[in-house]
Parts: C-alpha cells; sequence; structure tokens
C-alpha cells in the first residue's frame, strides 16, 4: 500500500512536470538552442535536374557513348503535376527544349541558380554560423550566403541571388530575389526571368533527412505560382566531403573554340 | 628628415606593388588611344569587368553603339552605389583605347561626366581600412 | 614526409607561435565563444593594405617602419599607385581605369611591418631550387617557342605568350583562380573573405572568385596523395584559441610565386580584437624553395558585405582576347580581320 502511494506521488510529480515542459513553448518562440543545426552535406535523390516534370526515358546527344549518356526516366518534383506557363513562354520552352544540348547553361559551367544548385546531381555542404548560414555547392564552386540577420536588398542581379533566410519553427525559410534571367531550372529548357522569386523550405524531417520545398513566382512566365518538394538526404558516410569541381576548364571548348566571336553565350 | 625615412621614400616610390590587369594588354591596342563621347543605353553590372554601352554620334551623324568596358561592380555596391547609379540617357565622356578585334570597343580608362567631373568619384566607402 | 612535416611545424610555430607585439596589447581582450566552445571567428575580413609581399631589397632587414616612416611610405605609395596618374603606352592600358575603380588599401599593416613576409629576414622569397628554376625555365622557352608567329598577345607586362586558346592563358584571365585564396593575400579590388564556423566544420568564402574552403575540424584524414585540387585540400584543427589550417594536395597549376605540386601551406587565425583577425601562414615547398617562407596579415573586420563575383559567367574579355588573337594571325597571312 504504501509503496503504491509512493508509486502515485512520483507519477503526479511527473505528469505535473510533463505538463509544465509541454506548456513552456506555447509561451513563445522556441529558443535558438533548440532550432535544427542543418550543418553537414546533402544530396537529392531524383532526376530534377534531367526534367522537372515526369519524364521518360529517350536518348542522349551523343550516340558514341550510348546508354552511359541516355536522359533517364524519372518521376516529377511539380506539385499538381504540370509548370503553368504562360502561352508565349511555353513556346519559349519549347524551343529550348530542343536547342538543350547547346543552349542549356550547365554545359558552359555557369552557376546554377536557385533551385536548380539543390538538386543538380552532387552533393552541397550546408555551414549553419550564427549571423549566417553558407551552402556551398560542388558544382561549378557555386556559393549562397544566406543573411538571417538584415539582407537589406541587392545592389544588383547575381547568378545565385541575394538570399535572406529566417526560421519558421523548426523550418528554414529562404527568400531568394535578385537572380538574374540567365539560369535554366533543368536540362530541359525549363526557364524563368529576372523577375524570378523564390521562397525555400527546409524542414527536418529526421537527423538525416530534410523535406525541401521550393515556391517559384515569375509572373512574366508563368500564369501562376508552382511549388517544387523532394527529399534532401545527409551524406552519412565517414569523412564525407566535397571535392573540387571546378568545371571551366571542361567548358572552354565549346565557348571559345578556335573563334571567340562565333561562342553562343 | 632622418636618413632611414628618406630611404623609405624612395624605396617606396620604387617597389610599391602595381596592380595590373595584364589581360588588358591582350584586349586593347596601346597604339590607338581613343576618346568618345556619348550617351548611356545600358549598363551591365557584370564581374569580371562591368560594361557600359553608349551611343556615339558619329560626323557623319551616324549613330553607333560603343561598349565600354570599366571595373568591378562589387568595388562600386561596397562605397554605395548600385544598378540604378548611372541612369540611361547620361552623358559621358571616355578617353581609352580601342579594342584590338576591330569592334566598337574601348577600356574606360578615363570616365568623365559632361562637367569633367570623374565617373563616380565622390561616393563613401564604408569598407574603409581599419 | 611525416617528420619533415612535424618539424617544420615546430619550426612554424616557433616563429608564429607567439603573438606579435601589436597583438599584445589587445591580448587582455578574449574572444567570444561559438557555442561549441571555440574562438568566433565569424565575419567579414579585409586584408587590403599596401604593404607589399616583399621587403624592398634596400631595406635589407630593417623589419619595422617607425611611425614616421610608415606615413612617409604610405604619402608616396598612395601617389605613385593613384591610378588618375596618366602616362602613355602598354602601362597605361594596364592600368585600365580610373582610381575609384580599385580598392587595394591606403595604409601599412598594422603589425607595422615593411612586408607581410616575416621569415626569412630579409622579408622576401627564398630562391628558388635549381631544380624548380630548370622547369620553370623550361616552361617559359615552350612559350616562346610557340609565340613564334602572330596571334601572340602580351599577357603579363610584356612577356609574350599565346593567346588563341584559353588553356595557354592565365588562371586569372580564365577566371579559374586568382592569387588571393592560398594563402591569403590581397590584391587589386574586392579584398573580402567571409568566415562562417559550424561544430566540425569552418567554410572561408573567398570573394574572388567565389571560392570557398571547406575546412573539416573534425580530425578527418586528407585526401589520396593521387587526387590534387587547384586550391588544394583543406584541414583544420585547434592549437588553444588558434584555428591551424593544414593544405596540401596541390596541383602545381595554382602559381603561389612559383610553389609546385609538393606545396604544402600550413595558416593560423587567431582571433586578437573585435576587429582584428590575425592572419599568418608558411609555405612549405621543398622542391620548389630553398627555404621555407612565412608571412603575417592583421586582417581587419569590415562593415560591408560579400558580393558575389560571378566571373567566368561574364567573362567577355576572355572572348575578345581569344578574338584579337584570330585578327592578329588573319592580318599576318594577308587575310583581312574580318567578323
Amino acid at each position: 500500500m504504501r509503496n503504491l502511494l509512493r508509486a502515485s506521488r512520483f507519477t503526479l510529480g511527473s505528469v505535473t512536470c510533463a505538463a509544465l515542459l509541454t506548456a513552456i513553448p506555447a509561451l513563445g518562440q522556441a529558443p535558438a538552442s533548440n532550432r535544427p543545426d542543418l550543418t553537414g552535406i546533402w544530396q537529392a535523390l531524383n532526376t530534377a535536374n534531367w526534367d522537372l516534370q515526369t519524364h521518360a526515358a529517350e536518348p542522349g546527344p551523343d550516340p558514341a557513348i550510348g546508354a552511359m549518356g541516355a536522359v533517364p526516366p524519372g518521376p516529377g518534383v511539380v506539385e499538381g503535376g504540370e509548370i503553368p506557363y504562360l502561352p508565349a513562354a511555353a513556346a519559349t520552352r519549347n524551343q529550348n527544349f530542343k536547342n538543350r544540348w547547346s543552349a542549356d547553361p550547365e554545359i558552359k559551367c555557369y552557376m546554377p541558380g536557385v533551385p536548380r544548385a539543390t538538386y543538380m546531381p552532387y552533393p552541397f555542404q550546408i555551414v549553419q554560423g550564427s549571423d549566417t548560414i553558407l551552402i556551398s555547392y560542388e558544382f561549378a564552386d557555386a556559393v549562397r550566403l544566406v543573411n538571417m540577420k538584415n539582407a537589406g536588398s541587392a545592389p544588383a542581379d547575381s547568378w545565385m541571388g541575394w538570399s535572406a533566410g529566417h526560421w519558421d519553427g523548426n523550418t528554414l525559410v529562404v527568400d531568394v530575389t535578385s537572380q538574374n534571367d540567365q539560369t535554366w531550372f533543368d536540362r530541359a529548357g525549363d526557364f524563368h526571368s529576372d523577375a524570378l522569386h523564390v521562397v525555400e523550405r527546409y524542414t527536418p524531417l529526421d537527423a538525416n533527412i530534410l523535406m525541401y520545398e521550393a515556391t517559384i513566382e515569375d509572373p512574366k512566365v508563368f500564369s501562376r505560382p508552382w511549388k517544387i518538394s523532394m527529399p534532401l538526404y545527409r551524406h552519412v558516410e565517414k569523412n564525407a566531403q566535397l571535392m573540387e569541381f571546378k568545371c571551366i576548364p571542361f567548358s572552354e571548348d565549346v565557348l571559345y573554340g578556335n573563334s571567340g566571336k562565333e561562342a553562343a553565350r | 628628415m632622418t636618413k632611414i625615412a628618406f630611404a623609405i621614400i624612395c624605396i617606396g616610390a620604387a617597389a610599391a606593388p602595381v596592380w595590373a590587369h595584364h589581360s588588358f594588354a591582350a584586349e586593347f591596342d596601346a597604339n590607338k588611344p581613343i576618346k568618345l563621347h556619348g550617351v548611356v543605353t545600358k549598363m551591365e553590372w557584370i564581374n569580371p569587368h562591368s560594361w557600359i554601352h553608349i551611343d556615339v554620334k558619329g560626323d557623319d551623324g551616324k549613330v553607333v553603339n560603343w561598349a565600354i568596358e570599366c571595373g568591378s561592380p562589387n568595388t562600386m555596391f561596397r562605397r554605395g552605389l548600385n544598378k540604378d547609379s548611372l541612369p540611361v540617357g547620361t552623358e559621358i565622356n571616355v578617353d581609352g583605347y580601342l579594342a584590338k578585334d576591330g569592334e566598337n570597343k574601348a577600356n574606360g580608362r578615363d570616365v568623365t561626366l559632361s562637367d569633367g567631373r570623374k565617373l563616380f568619384l565622390g561616393s563613401s566607402n564604408p569598407d574603409a581600412d581599419k | 614526409m611525416t617528420y619533415r612535416w612535424f618539424s617544420i611545424t615546430l619550426a612554424g610555430a616557433a616563429i608564429l607561435g607567439a603573438l606579435p607585439a601589436f597583438a599584445q596589447t589587445e591580448k587582455a581582450w578574449t574572444a567570444p565563444r561559438t557555442p561549441d566552445g571555440h574562438p568566433d571567428l565569424q565575419g567579414i575580413w579585409t586584408n587590403k593594405t599596401i604593404t607589399p609581399l616583399e621587403r624592398p631589397k634596400d631595406l635589407g632587414t630593417k623589419a619595422f617602419f617607425t611611425p614616421e616612416e610608415a606615413k612617409a611610405y604610405t604619402q608616396t605609395t598612395l601617389e605613385r599607385n593613384n591610378k588618375d596618374n596618366r602616362g602613355g603606352g602598354v602601362r597605361d592600358v594596364l592600368n585600365a581605369y580610373n582610381a575609384f575603380w580599385w580598392d587595394s588599401g591606403t595604409k601599412v599593416l598594422r603589425n607595422m611591418r615593411t612586408s607581410i613576409i616575416t621569415d626569412p629576414p630579409d622579408g622576401r622569397i627564398p630562391p628558388l631550387t635549381p631544380h624548380r628554376q630548370a622547369q620553370l625555365q623550361e616552361q617559359a622557352e615552350a612559350v616562346k617557342v610557340r609565340c613564334q608567329r602572330p596571334g601572340c598577345a602580351i599577357t603579363n607586362g610584356g612577356q609574350p605568350g599565346p593567346a588563341d586558346k584559353a588553356e595557354d592563358l592565365d588562371l586569372m584571365t580564365r577566371c579559374i583562380s586568382f592569387g588571393t585564396v592560398v594563402p591569403m593575400l590581397p590584391s587589386a579590388y574586392n579584398n573580402d573573405y567571409q568566415i562562417v564556423q559550424a561544430p566540425g566544420v569552418v567554410a572561408i568564402d573567398t570573394e574572388m572568385v567565389h571560392e570557398v574552403r571547406r575546412i573539416p575540424t573534425d580530425g578527418s584524414p586528407h585526401l589520396p596523395s593521387n587526387v590534387r585540387e587547384w586550391i588544394g585540400d583543406p584541414r583544420g584543427h585547434w592549437d588553444g584559441d588558434t584555428l591551424v589550417v593544414d593544405s596540401t594536395n596541390f596541383t602545381g597549376q595554382t602559381r603561389v610565386r612559383g610553389a609546385d605540386e609538393n606545396l604544402h601551406l600550413i595558416e593560423r587565425f587567431t582571433r586578437v580584437g573585435p576587429d582584428t583577425l590575425l592572419y599568418q601562414f608558411t609555405v612549405d615547398d621543398p622542391t620548389a624553395f630553398t627555404k621555407p617562407w612565412s608571412g603575417e596579415i592583421p586582417m581587419g573586420k569590415t562593415d560591408g558585405l560579400l558580393y558575389e563575383y560571378a566571373c567566368h559567367e561574364g567573362n567577355i574579355g576572355m572572348k575578345d582576347i581569344i578574338a584579337a588573337a584570330q585578327a592578329d594571325e588573319k592580318k599576318a597571312a594577308g587575310q583581312p580581320a574580318g567578323k
């Protein structure tokens, strides 16, 4: 009987404690020390870089390497399935698709912009500092500095845009503006104008998976905002690291060839 | 003035590092200086060099568009300027060197406004040496 | 190799370990800590200065300016380097544009040294080994031979080189890397570096050309020796309040003042004041230099931001250089330099 009473007191105490602990978050935003640390090496595991929309397999640009160079099939990452192009823009997209093996800026080792940098088939590293989150992408040594304090406005357009971040509970929200109009979303010719506005959300599902969502808005090209989403997986192998992928030397023949004037920009 | 101080001045004159755009000698012709007067039609705020495009009216009355190569826009941004700092329609004078490839291009060795002031001179530098 | 590394590190520590005099006065100040207990090195730092890398020969072993000397030196240097002074010829072309566009510093180093280099005692890069001298000589001869035809262009203060292929031009013109990353040496402008720190990694973003050194501080080993990288493979560890970064696996093509693929760069970062990050480095490359050399730059905090320097994407000049080389070739062959 005494043991039972003692046990009841303990249970009562812990119930009270638990009630108090769960009540604390309701008092305000989770303190900084409770925020997730996204530091680590991450990579998408899909074919979004080939084509954001669902696509079947098809031949690649070089028959000499056969199946190695083929376009793989893949489910799309666009919510609702289709990218809502305005009619004139849809025609441009089709033209891009026809010219994709020469017109894709990826061929020239140009920085890929946001969100393409996230789902290129190479790892990237998030370094979560105090006022700044640095994201280093293996491809073309591209980098982004996400300003978590006071980004102000961009003085001019850039390839990787101007990133202002804040926390929404456990989600890192990044608002990306001032990207130039030179990048594509994928190898299928999906494109945008310089009015592009991207809002990203990085939400941990567990210690090793982030759920990545990006809302894309560009009134010059699309009839409404649209959204992509995909998991990002942490590289958990020992001594994981990004390696140097300075691709400029691989692009110089294409860009400059034998006469700089003939090369397309 | 002490001997050492004097030596310092002389050596300073001889040994100071000269930062030079060596690639410019491959791009522009030192034997072809050129002076242009024109009206800004477009600015490209890009690296490694920004470009100012100007319409130049020739003696024959024909208007020809020239591209003038200038410095890194990042230096400008740090001095408080941005993409709106050189409006289309501004008259500028360019004193530079002609491009070797025969195109209507020159480097903006010395760029001044109509009143003789050097372009962008006078803007503050918040990134001043500490 | 391990033994040599160890002895170099000791020597380097002896030279670099003691904080320099100027930092002693600030030594009482303690750096704020990151949540994992290490000194916070974060921020945007600049290494711009008018102090040269190498001490002028005539100054011999005079390692420090007096305040009066520094003032005189500053005045002369700024007057001489003022890009708004016009001359003529190639030199004027190389000076490129008005003073407004340049931002290479207006002051001597805070440590009052007469050079960035602190060792050897003459403040100058030690001689190259005969082996390395011969290698570079051979390369220069090969370039001259390739350039015995039209289409060559002046690439560096009069040194001829072929210009009709991108791979013949220097890394800076190709936008692959400027000489500002390893070690962190100042140049004409955009002399800014952002450090971002998290448990297990320190990242240094060099503005030109958006090159990020991702430095693990988790004890992981270097890449295998068959893998070479343009800016090397860095590994960091904390030595008290100093971050020590050890970089190896260089390609040898990054042209660190004559260094080859055996370059071993040791750097030390110590926050010595609210606005000062002491940067020290040692270049150890026994096949290229007759002895190691070390330098020091007290970097200053800047309130500005780092801006994107997308060089390759806007490299119109490169097309122009190659087109100019083509025009030269055509002219020499008696063809019109047409479009």
